[in-house]
């Protein structure tokens, strides 16, 4: 349990969670929405799937992220939402981000 | 060495409680010899689980490798094994405490087995939204996940208010609330799970 929490402590990491929660993503299409670089993604992924929060799928060259978290897990993301744990994401939206969905339903339609 | 979970330690140790206040139960009123034969079975069955576990994927309690497949059934079975025993317990505890005259309240078994089965309700539910099928699998990988997330929620919620219902309402108004809220429960996930057909119907 302390690997979630200590998951869930990180804006980033919650803002992760989150954005899966609409359905499985790529690594590209999560790096998107964050100012940072590719390597502090990858630690922010490594964390998350530690905690066993997310599972990663590899399909073809692409990583694929997708949610794992239990009910319990589930309330307590919600519940920081709530609160507002210093929930300043550092979400950087991009105008091409909305085609996020459109670039997942061709990618259910490919598997 | 790896240390062994509590629960592995636990089951045993509540069959053996559970055999004990069979026997205590048999000696003390032999007239309903036939409702503790039926509690007698039942804990054979479960001990041949428990044993079938120990020696079948004894790989989880020495941290040895194991094949995908036992590590993903293992803790399932353990825990169903689990809410069994604490079933029987409750139920011949109480029947101990009535038979010794220590409680006097006749649906104390009833209320203790309700809460069992509404925490175990919260305990499966928990764990769906964590069951994945491979993504290549999947035709709607969001719809899939949303689903679960709901079957998830609506089964700890369910549990929950089971097990509230069972601890604070009188037993007359409990008996007519948990008709209402396990089927409602049952209807909302079978509901979805017809939407979630379709859905993958329609895009296939």
């Amino acid at each position: 349990m302390n690997l979630v929490f200590k998951a869930l402590s990180d804006p980033s990491r919650r803002r992760v969670l989150q954005l899966l929660r609409k359905g499985p993503m790529s690594a590209g299409e999560l790096a998107e929405h964050f100012p940072v670089s590719k390597p502090t993604m990858s630690a922010h992924f490594s964390v998350l799937q530690q905690a066993g929060l997310i599972d990663a799928e590899k399909l073809g060259r692409t990583i694929y992220y997708r949610l794992k978290m239990s009910v319990l897990e589930d309330a307590l993301l919600s519940f920081a939402h709530t609160l507002g744990w210093s929930m300043k994401s550092p979400e950087r939206e991009r105008p091409h981000a909305g085609n996020n969905l459109q670039k997942r339903s061709a990618f259910n339609k490919e598997a | 060495m790896a240390t062994k979970p509590l629960i592995f330690y636990f089951a045993p140790a509540l069959w053996m409680l559970s055999a004990v206040l069979a026997a205590a139960n048999w000696y003390l009123q032999p007239g309903r010899a036939g409702a503790w034969a039926v509690s007698v079975v039942l804990l054979v069955f479960l001990g041949l689980a428990l044993l079938f576990l120990h020696f079948r994927a004894p790989h989880r309690e020495d941290g040895e490798a194991a094949a995908p497949s036992d590590a993903e059934w293992a803790p399932g079975i353990r825990r169903g094994i689990l809410f069994a025993e604490l079933l029987v317990l409750s139920s011949l505890s109480v029947k101990l405490a009535t038979a010794l005259r220590v409680a006097g309240d006749a649906d104390l078994g009833r209320r203790a087995m309700m809460v069992i089965i509404g925490a175990f309700l919260m305990l499966t539910g928990n764990d769906i939204p964590k069951t994945l099928t491979p993504l290549w699998a999947l035709r709607d990988a969001p719809r899939v996940q949303a689903f679960q997330r709901f079957v998830g929620w609506t089964w700890v919620l369910t549990g929950l208010a089971l097990a509230m219902i069972w601890l604070f309402l009188p037993v007359k108004l409990a008996e007519s609330t948990t008709f209402l809220v396990v089927p409602s429960g049952m209807l909302l996930v079978g509901a979805q799970v017809v939407r979630l057909r379709r859905a993958c119907q329609r895009a296939a």
